[in-house]
């Protein structure tokens, strides 16, 4: 295997590998910004004095934290249109674009909403403490004080979500959805070029890791200039 | 006391199963400044904690300008207004400036508008001695100036008690003197003043009324000559004898 063999592999995997990296950035960016939404949400549910609230926020983190994602993904995208089909008795079926977006974000929201509690919890109970003996209301010191401090000490995890969720998208070929990984594998099928052809899979994951990587570090140095 | 500034009946406070008030008496009246001095985990900064409600008390009522805020439908907001609160680690606002420190709640709370706040804040940086640090951040600043500032934004919202939770604590020695400064000027002018703590020089300067608490009750109380020179109670003496 030369590299001029991994050259030639590529110029015939390039549309393949690029149109299967458009379909991996789509649904992994909007389920980000999904499960950013869903995260704060889940999030306020938690840190909340309502007991109901705090049992479902916990409820649901414990789901998607003790079950692999492969398994979120059959059970959403075969299990739950059975048992909506079971019970109402006419024919359900979802796309698969659906099922991916909805696991993505059901998944990468559970850590983001822990993300988001830590970071919380993690500034200074005294800051809360100086807010509310100027009389300023719960509300307001979280919105003008915690969140704002809790914002930067979340940004280093919150880079590294993104990463894990871009590269948990792969996981999804499973179901059939047309990303870099289910691609990557039609080629397989067809040529046997599995070194050139994954070598070349796991190129395109390492640059877009590294330029997030990258913005996280510079991010994190202006944190602490 | 015709008309005390705060009173406290019968307050008591337990965090579970411990205990750490048992039942605090007191009238304080205007313009009065009071030491409250005793050995730690005696109660004394949990005692100051229930003056604006910071901790909720188990027990008692707790009345200021002869309203209770202790009762269910107190305005704990409102009330707090009228309480400044020094806190042992300053706990500024770390990305807000010094001037924005001291800004930020009589803007938010509709007090003052930007411009008028921004105003009273520069008078008041000036007043503590930091008038040359308005736009630095609070960590570019020593313990002592952080304190200051700490200090200044308190007085803010213009209150007519001041509580301090051992302000000078977590100073290195060479600072304290200057943030002490501070507060033996508004001893002065007639703020009334609850303050914890360990400086017994301080004490027995400025306060009107030292109070000695110890295991969750008042033990001794009086003017600084009677509890700190003459002292009646053993358990006085014995804490005397080991900060003197």
């Amino acid at each position: 295997m030369s590299l001029s063999s991994l050259l030639e592999t590529f110029e015939q995997l390039a549309p393949m590998l690029a149109g299967g990296f458009v379909t991996t950035l789509q649904v992994t960016v909007s389920s980000l910004i999904i499960a950013m939404v869903l995260g704060i949400l889940v999030c306020l549910m938690h840190i909340s004095h309502k007991r109901v609230l705090r049992g479902i926020a916990k409820f649901y983190i414990w789901i998607i934290r003790g079950t692999p994602m492969l398994v979120q993904a059959f059970y959403i995208y075969f299990a739950v249109p059975q048992l909506i089909q079971l019970s109402t008795g006419s024919s359900f079926r979802i796309d698969v674009f659906t099922a991916s977006l909805i696991t993505l974000s059901l998944n990468a929201g559970a850590y983001l909403s822990e993300i988001f509690r830590g970071s919380i919890e993690s500034v200074d109970k005294g800051q809360m403490e100086a807010s509310r003996s100027l009389g300023v209301s719960y509300a307001t010191s979280m919105r003008k004080i915690i969140l704002p401090q809790a914002v930067r000490i979340c940004l280093p995890s919150l880079v590294n979500q993104c990463i894990i969720t871009l590269k948990d998208s792969t996981i999804l070929y499973a179901i059939g959805l047309g990303e870099i990984m289910y691609q990557a594998k039609i080629y397989v099928g067809r040529t046997m070029e599995s070194f050139a052809t994954y070598t070349w899979v796991a190129i395109c994951f390492l640059l877009i890791t590294s330029v997030l990587m990258l913005i996280s570090r510079t991010v994190e140095k202006r944190m602490h200039a | 006391m015709a008309n005390p500034k705060i009173k406290v009946v019968g307050l008591k406070k337990a965090f579970g199963d411990l205990e750490v008030l048992k039942g605090i008496d007191l009238e304080i009246s205007s313009g009065e400044v009071v030491c409250i001095i005793g050995p730690s985990g005696s109660g004394k900064s949990t005692f100051l904690r229930c003056l604006n409600r910071l901790e909720e008390p188990t027990a008692g009522e707790i009345f200021v300008d002869g309203e209770s805020i202790t009762s269910n439908g107190a305005d704990v907001d409102r009330v707090r207004r009228h309480l400044g609160m020094v806190f042992q680690q300053f706990n500024l606002f770390p990305h807000y400036t010094v001037k924005q420190n001291l800004m930020f709640a009589p803007v938010e709370l509709k007090l003052k508008t930007p411009v008028e706040a921004e105003k009273t804040a520069i008078r008041l940086l000036d007043r503590v001695g930091l008038g040359d640090k308005v736009d630095a951040k609070p960590r570019e600043l020593s313990g002592g100036q952080q304190q200051r500032v700490a200090i200044a934004r308190a007085l803010a919202m213009e209150p007519d008690i001041m509580l301090f939770d051992e302000p000078t604590s977590a100073l290195d020695p060479e600072m304290v003197s200057e943030v002490l400064d501070v507060m033996r000027e508004l001893a002065e002018e007639g703020m009334t003043m609850v303050i914890v703590t360990h400086e017994m020089g301080f004490a027995h300067d400025v306060a009107d009324r030292v109070i000695f608490i110890d295991d969750g009750v008042i033990v001794e109380q009086g003017t600084p000559e009677q509890v700190m020179d003459h002292p009646q109670s053993v358990r006085t003496k014995s804490f005397l004898s080991k900060v003197l």
